[in-house]
């Protein structure tokens, strides 16, 4: 909390407002310090004057200075905010509370009863209570305190609701906290930034009500001055005195203002403080990729002679994400190929940029990353890396099928499958609608989904998770690719589920001849699918090969480790191998070799410079280790 | 579809209930009674007694409400206790005023909200994007009252270039009509205008960073292709929710902007009653704007069925 | 897995007969149909043993591991804790029932309370169940369940935002640890590690079961994980137990349909097995 505000007071959003509402509370607390005249004093010699040295914002009609009435009205501002909110607060936090966690009847009868209510005209049901109350301020204000308790009834419990879902509430009932306990010390310490950003809120909405009623007479009665009031009057004084309707308005706005601004910022502190900083760089679109690459020319170093089946060429790809202190490498200096009709691996735990590079390859790099411009992606002969934002569609809608990893997720659950399935079809294929109708359903059938043309109605949500990867896949295949990119596809899905969607993965690019780039945190599943793989640890690729090498003889230390910490099924000995300590961030930089610091063999080599991707004495083995060369693979199981 | 809407329309029920309880419980929370207002202060005992007997103020409650609101269920508001004219008169004379300014306003809140969202979103961080957000920012807090104070002044007065006072009906003359409502439905949906872009930037960015966008991509649609196809649509659905809180934020502001504007809407009316304690006037208005808004909720929650299936299967 | 089958001749608990059935549809839809999560299963986890059930989502594992905490109501059947009734326990003294049985789940970081220190974290089960009410004393034993679960010390200050998923995890290890329960129930606890962590936080769990001789009931859809971890294995489809036995029976000489289904389909990390390719080169 403490850190939260001194974030929030050295950013211009947060001290700008926080600077002018304590002006506004001095003004209330002592509005005669600030004030030049007597606010109700009638001076009928300056009568409606202009800005002047004596009167800086005029004077009214009976030659009441502008300045000061407007000084004294702050009070009222500041106080009935106050009212009106603390009202709210005192009625609406404990009442959410309690609807929130005792739920059942209490909870659904208060909540209708809040919902009818909220759903009414609030400014009108404001005038009915005032008119049973009489005008004033005071009554007023505490009135509509009471409907702004409905927003505090309805934001604690939908806070309660989800905080209550959260493991550590139940841990906490483990551990033996009583339920005030949970109440005081769990629940609502998570929920004071909500609740802090209603409140700054409700005081800006609560002040333009107060005001309004003002403006309409219903509010603080003459000669007292309100904004409002003295906008009331502006509106006949303004075409003699143009100047009056101004400062008021503008004292409203800018205090509203203020509140809305001080909401804002809160909300933004305390989103960072959750950890939620990585939302600042939020996912979106890779324009960044196609702009930045477009400037430089292409000389790619080290591009051995592809192979005529090679498909994909990968060299020295960098992508780099932004981060507090600068851009960080997430990938590093990856190289890799996939011939035509080849399955290869990408593995690694998360972090280790497997994922960034597979979006990389697809041009599908969220907002932000950016692939460096001397870095080379060749696809079926063509250069991907500088290529325009709609040249990259052109190439994902001809050659490249993607797979995700959530399949619900990556349905759009407003649309049909069958629209789904037929789009690309349409814009790719220009098939007619029927035609392409029929050939989704054709699809379908081809992965495995029963009843394809009736499914083609149904909606996302239709679908169970394994079913829907098998949709997922038909829309990869549509546009007859020869690559498919498949970015942890069988990962959410359980164990026989994912056995069922490895295997028509593996048939269809048999089938079709297609290849497929694969990633996976799974060391099974490479096993169990790919032809190669390619290991890589905190953005770089450490080592590649043929899986039977790989898995037998892996050679770099970090295989060796990766391989040798998997639980296996038959195993004699129950003790896994460990690695200690943890996979380096992408801003963490070492000197050496990034895996020196947790790796059994480091010696004082390993930390003399970069390491390079070199050759092994197998053939098409790759390892970046400085000690492969002087000694031998042995086995990766000891 | 119009069987939905009956349905629907039917569900709301209870909902007019609860509202007609709120209205009618009005006139029974006030100090003093209808008849003491009337006669004034100077009014014996005697006189109060006999006149809530006329009035039925001396009845049980229940048979009391269960009058009022049979009566009013047969288009009988009661009568004004000042003028003795029929609310529903003055209702039926006066509210097509009001709806016409809340609904121009909510039309303006909807095109000015929607646009400024979405290319916002689209321009994310760049200066379109902020000079939107400050705009934004700044409807959110200018009050209503005071633009239409302005807007009056300046370009009605000043400049002349539309009515700054009056109101001309639809049947009367539709170019009129239109004319008189373009500044008071500015003032009003301003305001509404930034609360509606906000939700439609935001709402729109968190769909764009959704799997299946990323997945339509992949497909190799064009990014316009993405963003009108796979990602308005969704990002439509809380848009549509403020958009109906809107509604009703409009139809209270309504009142206030049209009283600016000279127009002979139900805000004269409704602040006269309020000042003089006019019950019968403010509990016909409360009833009338109430069940408004929840007529346009109940055809708010049918479009929630266009934008997410699931709500249509559930 | 020294002379662990054994184990189960003392029991420790004693599950028998469990049935869980939720009331299907909405809120107002009377008479909707029933869903039988749990149907009638039983199963005993010995003193010190270390007893894995297995299932896919939805076969009402984690339902029947709520059931043994007292998070969950059964409809019928019984939970025995020693000589005591779960349910019944937990209603009389829920302190108690806790004191004997703790629980480490899935998510680390979201099952720490983001609003309080490691410390706190700790300290919370100290003075709850154990009446520890003295800070120093309650830091002096958050330290030793911090070393106990081999993470430094100065963690202790640390907010669960800044941890990362092994040592989130650990620390509820060492939650669950400090009231040093007979039997903790571990939810999919590693589930959601990486593969490195995973092992680290594996071989955690059988030092400390060496250590304290506490017993687990662990809850997971890996088999190869649960056979690493456990004496004898439950394996749980659509709310029934259809095979049990110990460890290395149920992985090398499965009886049941779905077990052997189960397991021919867990990857294994070896190219030249490559059943999935295989599999189709044959057919």
């Amino acid at each position: 909390m403490k850190s939260a505000l001194r974030r929030l007071v050295t950013r211009p959003g947060g001290y700008i407002p926080l600077i002018w509402l304590m002006l506004l509370t001095f003004c209330a607390a002592f509005p005669a310090v600030v004030a030049t005249h007597e606010p109700n004093a009638a001076d009928f010699t300056a009568i409606l004057e202009g800005p002047s040295a004596e009167h800086w914002f005029g004077t009214d009609d009976l030659g009441r200075d502008n300045y000061s009435r407007l000084v004294h009205s702050s009070r009222t501002a500041v106080v009935a905010g106050l009212q009106a909110v603390g009202t709210a607060l005192i009625l609406g936090v404990p009442i959410g509370l309690f609807v929130g966690y005792a739920g059942g009847w209490w909870d659904r009868i208060v909540m209708r009863i809040v919902d009818a209510v909220f759903s009414l005209p609030g400014l009108i049901l404001a005038f009915a209570i005032v008119a049973i109350l009489g005008p004033g301020i005071t009554n007023a204000m505490i009135a509509v305190g009471i409907l702004f308790a409905l927003r505090f009834i309805r934001l604690t419990r939908a806070m309660v609701l989800s905080v209550r879902e959260e493991p550590f509430i139940e841990a906490a009932q483990l551990s033996g906290a009583p339920t005030h306990t949970i109440l005081g010390r769990y629940l609502l310490p998570n929920m004071y930034g909500p609740l802090i950003v209603q409140t700054t809120i409700s005081l800006a909405a609560v002040l333009l009500i107060e005001a309004a009623l003002s403006f309409l007479g219903l509010g603080v009665q003459q000669p007292d001055a309100t904004w409002g009031s003295m906008l009331r009057a502006a509106r006949s004084l303004q075409r003699d005195n143009p100047i009056t309707p101004w400062p008021p308005g503008l004292a409203i706005t800018f205090t509203v203002l203020a509140f809305n601004a001080l909401g804002d910022a809160l909300r933004d502190v305390l989103a960072e403080g959750r950890g939620g900083r990585k939302k600042a760089a939020r996912r979106g679109v890779a324009v960044g990729l196609a702009e930045d690459a477009a400037a430089h020319d292409h000389e790619h170093p080290s591009e051995e002679a592809a192979g005529t089946g090679t498909l994909l060429s990968v060299r020295n790809l960098d992508v780099t994400v932004p981060t507090d202190t600068g851009r960080a490498r997430a990938v590093r200096d990856v190289s890799f190929d996939v011939q035509a009709g080849e399955i290869v691996g990408l593995v690694g735990e998360s972090g280790s940029g497997k994922t960034v590079t597979a979006l990389a390859v697809a041009g599908l790099l969220p907002r932000g990353l950016a692939v460096d411009p001397r870095a080379s992606i060749t696809f079926d002969g063509r250069q991907l890396v500088g290529m325009t934002e709609s040249q990259l569609a052109g190439v994902r809608g001809t050659g490249i099928g993607m797979i995700f990893q959530d399949p619900t997720a990556s349905l759009n659950p407003a649309l049909t499958v069958g629209f789904q399935l037929a789009e690309p079809l349409r814009i790719h294929g220009g098939m007619t609608r029927s035609a392409a109708a029929e050939r989704a359903a054709e699809l379908l059938d081809r992965v495995g989904v029963a009843n394809p043309r009736q499914r083609l109605r149904d909606y996302p949500h239709q679908f169970s998770g394994g079913v829907a990867q098998r949709v997922m896949t038909a829309m990869a295949l549509a546009s007859e690719p020869s690559l498919i990119i498949a970015d942890e596809p069988t990962t959410a899905l359980d164990v026989t589920t994912q056995q069922q969607v490895l295997e028509l993965l593996v048939e269809l690019c048999e089938d079709l001849s297609m290849a497929m780039l694969f990633i996976t945190h799974d060391l099974g599943v490479v096993a169990e699918v790919c032809d190669r793989a390619v290991v890589m640890y905190a953005g770089e690729a450490v080592e590649t090969g043929d899986v039977y090498g790989l898995f037998a003889q892996p050679c770099h230390p970090y295989s060796q480790a990766l391989l040798a910490s998997v639980p296996l099924l038959d195993a004699d000995d129950d003790r896994l191998v460990t690695i200690g300590g943890r996979v380096p961030a992408p801003n963490e930089e070492f000197g050496g070799c990034r895996f020196a610091n947790r790796c059994e063999l480091a010696a004082e080599i390993c930390e003399e410079g970069p390491v390079s991707l070199k050759p092994l004495e197998d053939e098409g083995r790759l390892s970046r280790c400085v000690l492969v060369d002087s000694a031998p693979a042995n086995g990766g199981k000891s | 579809m119009v069987r939905t809407f009956a349905y629907r329309l039917a569900a709301a029920v209870p909902l007019a209930v609860l509202v007609s309880f709120l209205a009618f419980g009005l006139v029974h929370l006030i100090p003093g009674s209808a008849s003491e207002t009337i006669l004034g202060d100077g009014a014996t005992l005697e006189a109060v007694a006999e006149l809530d007997r006329q009035l039925g103020l001396d009845r049980p409650l229940h048979e009391q409400y269960w009058n009022w609101v049979t009566d009013a269920v047969r288009g009988d508001l009661g009568r004004s206790v000042i003028t003795s004219r029929h609310v529903s008169d003055t209702l039926i004379e006066r509210y097509p005023v009001t709806l016409s300014v809340a609904g121009g306003g909510l039309l303006v809140a909807v095109a000015i909200g929607v646009a400024g969202g979405t290319v916002a979103a689209l321009r994310q961080g760049r200066l379109t994007d902020r000079l939107i957000s400050l705009g934004t920012a700044t409807g959110l807090a200018v009050p209503n009252f005071w633009v239409a104070v302005l807007l009056a002044f300046y370009v009605g007065v000043q400049l002349g270039w539309l009515p700054a006072v009056g109101y001309v009906g639809p049947t009367e003359s539709l170019f009129e009509w239109v004319k008189h409502l373009i500044m008071p439905s500015i003032a009003l949906g301003l305001g509404s205008a930034a609360v509606v872009a906000r939700q439609m930037r935001g709402g729109l960015l968190d769909v764009l960073d959704r799997p299946y966008i990323t997945a339509a991509r992949a497909k190799g649609l064009r990014y316009r292709r993405v963003v009108v196809v796979h990602a308005m649509k969704n990002a439509f659905i809380p848009v549509v929710t403020v958009i109906g809180f809107q509604a009703s934020v409009m139809l209270g502001g309504a009142v206030l902007v049209e009283l600016i504007f000279g127009m002979p809407g139900i805000g004269v009316q409704v602040v006269g009653a309020v000042l003089s304690q006019d019950l019968p006037v403010v509990q016909g208005v409360v009833m009338v704007a109430s069940l408004t808004v929840i007529v346009m909720n109940v055809l708010i929650d049918m479009s929630y069925a266009y934008f997410d299936p699931r709500v249509r299967l559930a | 897995m020294t002379g662990a089958p054994n184990r189960a001749d003392s029991p420790l608990l004693c599950v028998e007969d469990l049935v869980v059935e939720f009331r299907g549809g909405g809120l107002f839809s009377i008479g909707a149909e029933k869903v039988h999560a749990v149907r009638s299963i039983s199963f005993v986890v010995g003193q010190g043993e270390a007893y894995g059930l297995v299932g896919e989502s939805g076969s009402g594992k984690t339902t029947t591991g709520r059931c043994v905490l007292g998070l969950q109501v059964p409809t019928s059947g019984r939970i025995q804790l020693g000589s005591d009734d779960v349910v019944e326990l937990r209603r009389r003294d829920s302190g108690a029932l806790h004191r004997r049985i703790q629980a480490v789940f899935q998510n680390p970081v979201a099952s720490l309370n983001p609003a309080m220190s490691v410390e706190e974290i700790l300290a919370e089960p100290l003075r709850r169940l154990l009446g520890i009410r003295d800070r120093s004393a309650a830091r002096r034993r958050s330290k030793d369940l911090l070393d106990e679960v081999r993470l430094p010390s100065d963690m202790l200050d640390r907010r669960p935002t800044e941890l990362s998923g092994g040592q989130a995890q650990r620390v509820s290890i060492a939650r669950a640890l400090a009231p040093e329960p007979s039997l903790i129930v571990l939810d999919e606890a590693v589930s959601a590690l990486d593969v490195a962590t995973q092992a680290q936080v594996i071989n955690l769990l059988a030092d400390l079961r060496d250590e304290t001789s506490v017993s687990y009931l662990f809850i997971a859809h890996d088999l190869a994980v649960v056979r690493h971890l456990c004496d004898r294995i439950g394996v749980m489809s659509t709310g029934e137990i259809v095979e049990e036995g110990t460890a290395s029976a149920i992985c090398h000489t499965p009886t049941d349909g779905y077990t052997q289904r189960l397991l021919a389909a867990v990857p294994v990390p070896d190219p030249t097995v490559k059943r999935v390719r295989h599999g189709l080169v044959n057919s």
